[in-house]
Formats: C-alpha cells, sequence, structure tokens
C-alpha cells in the first residue's frame, strides 16, 4: 500500500536532525506528570487574574477615554491667526492640505494675530483632507503662529469621503475654538 | 472478496493497489489567515497532513515605500518609514535618523541619544511581548495574548504621551527626539520596569514551561547554524540558531556601547538548536536584558537639549551609506544614495523579515500544517517590513 500513504522520506525534511531518545515507560510517565503538572501551574496564574486583577478594559460608548494632552488627533486650524505661510502644506508628507490665499487691501483696516504677526494675506481658502492625513504632527511643529494643533477628538467618522474634507473658515468649525478641548 | 447484503460483487486481490498513485494536495494559506501574521499567502502542497512543498507569494501589503520617498523631503520620510515595521516603529525612526546623520556629521546631544535608548528598548519590549501573545494564539492559548497585551498597553500608553501616537510615533527626528522627556515619566517607567521583571517570570512560567507548548515547538522549524548563515538571518532567529551576534554589542551605533547588557543565544534546551522553541526562549530571556538597559538609562540619563544643530531646509551631501541598526526583528539596513538635493535620491530598505519568509520554502517540506504555523510564528513577521 505505498501509494496511498504518505511517506514522509520522500520530502526532505529537517526533523531528519533530531536525535530523539527512546521513550520508556518511566518517561512516559514522566511526560504525563509534566503535562499535568504544568498545565495546572498555568491554570493558578489564570485563576490568580480572575480572582485579583481589576477589569482593564473600557466599556466605549458609555465610558469615553480622555486621550493625553499630546495626542495626535483631529487638526484644527484657527484661521484668525492664520497668515498663510504655507509652510504646513510644504511639510506635509501627503500633501492634504490645501492654501489660497490673496494678498491684502492697503486701504484695509490692519489686522493682527494674537501673537502679534501682521497679517498681510486673506485667506480663502483652508482646506484639510482628513481623509489623506497620516496624523504624523510635521505640519503642526512648521506653524510660525502656532494656530495650527492637533485636538484630542477621536470621534470623527463619516458616511462619504468628503465629508471628511475640513474646511476651516466654515462658520461651524470655526466655532470648535471657543468650545472646551478634548 | 467484497459482500453486499450476502451479494458478490467483487474481488480485490486482483486490485493492484501499488499502481495508485497518491497526488500533492495544493493548498491556499493566507492572505486572510489569521496565522499567517498579515498578509502572507503561503501556496504549500501537502500530502495528507503532511507539507512537501510551501512558496511564500508577498506583495499585497506593498506601498511603493522606497520609489515614494523619492519625492518626500527628508524629514517627511519619518512619517513612512514608520509604517514599515509598524510593530517597532521607533527602531526604524532611530535607523533613518542614524544614516541621514552620519551623512550630515550631526552630534546628537547625550539627552536624546539616551531618550532614544531607552524608547528603543521600550520598543524591543512591546514587540516582543506582541510575538509572546500572538505565538500563543497560533499554538491555541488564548489567555496569555491579553496579559501580554494588558502590559504592552502600559508601554504604548507611555509612547502616546510621549510622541502623541500609539503606532507610527514620528519621535526619533534627524538630528534628536521631537519632546522631552519629565521627571514623572521617567518615574513611571520605573515602576513598570520594576513591576514588569516579576510579570515577564510568570508568563513564562505560563506558557514558556508548560508541556504542551514545549511539544508544540520543541524540535519543530529547526534552523541550523549553517542555514541561519546562508540565508543572512538576523536578529532572535539567528540568535536562536545559537550564533552570538547582536549589533548593540558588535557593532555599537548611538551610546550603546556604554550599558552592560549580554547578548542571549539559543541553548537547545528543550529539544535540538535552533528550534521554535529557542528563538522564544532568545526573545524572552531578550526582553529581561531590554529591562536591563532601561534601568542603566533611567539612571544615566543627562540633562540638556534634545535637538542638536540640523538645517532648516535640509540638504545632504551627494555620497553614498549603507546604515544597519539591530530592531527588535533582526537588522535593518538604509541604503541611501544622496546627490546633493532636497530629497533622496535613492533609499534602500533591507528588512530582516524579508529574508526570513524566504526561509520558509526551506523549513517547510516534512512538517505537518499545524507545525508549520508554529514555525511561521517563531520567526515572527511583519509583513509591513516585508512588502515595503
Amino acid at each position: 500500500m505505498s501509494g496511498l500513504t504518505p511517506d514522509i522520506s520522500e520530502y526532505a525534511t529537517r526533523e531528519s536532525m533530531v536525535h530523539q531518545e527512546e521513550l520508556t515507560f518511566g518517561k512516559w510517565l514522566g511526560n504525563i506528570w509534566k503535562a499535568v503538572s504544568t498545565c495546572f501551574k498555568g491554570m493558578m496564574i489564570t485563576g490568580k487574574y480572575i480572582v485579583a486583577r481589576k477589569p482593564v478594559t473600557i466599556e466605549y460608548p458609555e465610558v469615553r477615554e480622555e486621550l493625553p494632552a499630546n495626542s495626535r488627533s483631529r487638526l484644527f486650524n484657527d484661521v484668525d491667526n492664520c497668515i498663510a505661510c504655507l509652510q504646513c502644506a510644504a511639510a506635509c508628507p501627503v500633501d492634504c492640505i490645501y492654501i489660497t490665499a490673496t494678498r491684502r487691501d492697503k486701504e484695509a483696516p490692519k489686522l493682527k494675530t494674537d501673537d502679534g504677526t501682521p497679517l498681510k494675506l486673506d485667506l480663502k481658502q483652508y482646506t484639510i483632507d482628513t481623509a489623506l492625513c497620516c496624523y504624523c504632527g510635521l505640519c503642526t511643529t512648521v506653524c510660525p503662529t502656532e494656530c495650527l494643533t492637533h485636538t484630542t477628538d477621536y470621534e470623527f467618522a463619516q458616511y462619504t469621503l468628503g465629508e471628511m474634507k475640513y474646511d476651516y473658515l466654515a462658520e461651524d468649525i470655526r466655532a470648535w475654538k471657543h468650545r472646551v478641548r478634548g | 472478496m467484497i459482500e453486499i447484503d450476502g451479494k458478490e460483487i467483487g474481488d480485490l486481490s486482483s486490485f493492484n493497489t501499488e499502481k495508485i498513485k497518491s497526488d500533492l494536495l495544493t493548498l491556499n494559506m493566507g492572505p486572510q489567515h489569521p496565522a499567517t501574521h498579515g498578509v502572507l499567502r503561503v501556496e504549500i502542497k501537502t500530502d495528507s497532513e503532511i507539507i512537501a512543498e510551501a512558496t511564500p507569494y508577498l506583495g499585497y501589503l506593498h506601498r511603493c515605500f522606497e520609489k515614494h520617498v523619492e519625492n518626500v523631503d527628508y524629514r517627511g520620510v519619518i512619517p513612512f518609514v514608520d509604517r514599515m515595521d509598524y510593530l517597532g516603529a521607533m527602531g526604524m525612526e532611530w535607523g533613518y535618523s542614524l544614516t541621514i546623520e552620519k551623512m550630515l556629521g550631526t552630534e546628537v546631544p547625550r539627552r536624546a541619544e539616551y531618550i532614544r535608548v531607552l524608547v528603543a528598548e521600550l520598543q524591543r519590549i512591546a514587540g516582543h511581548l506582541l510575538f509572546f501573545g500572538t505565538y500563543a494564539i497560533d499554538l491555541g492559548a488564548f489567555s496569555p495574548f491579553l496579559y501580554a497585551f494588558d502590559e504592552r498597553e502600559k508601554i504604548l500608553r507611555f509612547f502616546e504621551e510621549l510622541s502623541g501616537a500609539r503606532l507610527l510615533y514620528n519621535y526619533v527626528w534627524i538630528g534628536g527626539v521631537w519632546n522631552d522627556i519629565t521627571d514623572d515619566q521617567l518615574r513611571r517607567i520605573k515602576k513598570f520596569i520594576d513591576n514588569f521583571d516579576e510579570e515577564l517570570k510568570v508568563f513564562h512560567s505560563l506558557v514558556g514551561e508548560n508541556k504542551i507548548f514545549i511539544e508544540r515547538t520543541a524540535n519543530v522549524g529547526i534552523v541550523s547554524e549553517e542555514m541561519a548563515y546562508q540565508y543572512g538571518a538576523t536578529g532572535p532567529v539567528l540568535r536562536g540558531s545559537g550564533i552570538d551576534w547582536d549589533l548593540r554589542k558588535k557593532r555599537p551605533y548611538g551610546i550603546y556601547e556604554e550599558f552592560d547588557f549580554d547578548v542571549q543565544v539559543g541553548r537547545g534546551e528543550k529539544g535540538t538548536l535552533g528550534d521554535c522553541w529557542d528563538r522564544y526562549d532568545v526573545r524572552v530571556r531578550e526582553m529581561h536584558e531590554s529591562v536591563k538597559i532601561v534601568r542603566q538609562c533611567l539612571e544615566g540619563i543627562e540633562e540638556g537639549s534634545i535637538m542638536g544643530k540640523v538645517p532648516k531646509v535640509l540638504k545632504v551631501p551627494e555620497g553614498e551609506i549603507y546604515m544597519r541598526t539591530e530592531c527588535p526583528r533582526g537588522e535593518l539596513g538604509y541604503h541611501l544614495v544622496s546627490d546633493g538635493g532636497k530629497t533622496p535620491y535613492r533609499l534602500k530598505v533591507k528588512s530582516s523579515c524579508f529574508t526570513h519568509v524566504s526561509m520558509l520554502p526551506e523549513m517547510a517540506p516534512g512538517q505537518m500544517v499545524a507545525d508549520f504555523v508554529a514555525s511561521i510564528g517563531s520567526i515572527d513577521i511583519v509583513l509591513g517590513e516585508v512588502d515595503r
């Protein structure tokens, strides 16, 4: 019946390097004892975990985790302080920041950002495609007026890709500035 | 003579079974199979339960990393580098930063060097803990996975506070590190490390000393010393075969030469040298060594700045360099060719996981399918690094 039963020796096997000792009755009993005792030891450890450990799972929709203040999550740009220097767009490795700005009229009232930098350009568009964003944080480190920051929001799922494009000049997104962060 | 309902229907004695040939069954393992650790597809030809041939197919996670970074400036490459070995991202970043620093001749401040060693060793612990958990799952034990993840979570939480992200840190920068570490954080790491050493011993007694685990891993998937050399294996796979080679000791980079630790090699304790159990054992003992290094780091950390002098517009001088570092899963090499511009002319990555995958076709023949799963698990591959 050699054709029907597989023969391991047909295939090159590395297991042939193993020199296995002969199984005596004493070793057989020893094996059983080892299996039972080590499994029992494992069960003791598991039992300890059941009794002595507090649960670490967070029951998500009811209990929401607070991320560390340093967390890099949803981006927010405070457009009132943005001087449209385009440094964030240049630093972005995936090119997901779209900025359009025009030169400010000389007659128009002079505006300044919170840290005193005069505004020379009018921001017409500041859009970030968060679906493309890789949350690396390089854009926030180059921002001279520190208006572009990562917030600690982590719930911003949308139904369509288009909704992931944030227009920071829109009224509803501007309003984020005044809410409690987190 | 075969009879059915008292009727003779045939005579097997005239039937020559010698002429019937069994055929090999071609099976497809992966790419969506949890035992293949990602999107690895292995085509296996089996003779009943025994594997005759195994061919790994790659490329399901290919993201054109090497071509893409030729259009990204040097600082912008770091987020992409993270995505190679996403379970050991700190090591990936450090290797890349070292490459650029060597080309620029930048001096890294001492404090930054200490922080780099600290995060890289914590990352090694986190990476090996993930191996520990998933390997136990591969072999049918579920609870060690949860215990390991509980400990790993503490490290990830620390990284999140430090860098802002849990996996893709973008923390080790060219010339230094991004954020400074606070004394409070150092104190908490100390507390974690003290607790972790004990915890790891419990983990090992739960899994590594279990008779069922030993039966599943000892004498399985043997990588002999010679085979490990010939395939160019690195990291725990090489050390598991009994070869004493660790870049941190043999070719020290950063400030590793100041640290006192031992290189752990396989001992063939439970079976043959270089089997799955040895590779598991090397990783567990390496975690203890990492704890040692972290301890020395916490004692020796110096005050000072965390960022060296790097020009704002980064232009790497023309030339070529090959730089390698010891990452959790083996040696990682960067070959950078620069034409003096703002972007790399060519950045080739030598990945350890790729060489380890190439060992599978030689490990597989003669193994049971279940043992093959144990072999894949023991070389601990991350497909993000294999395909890049």
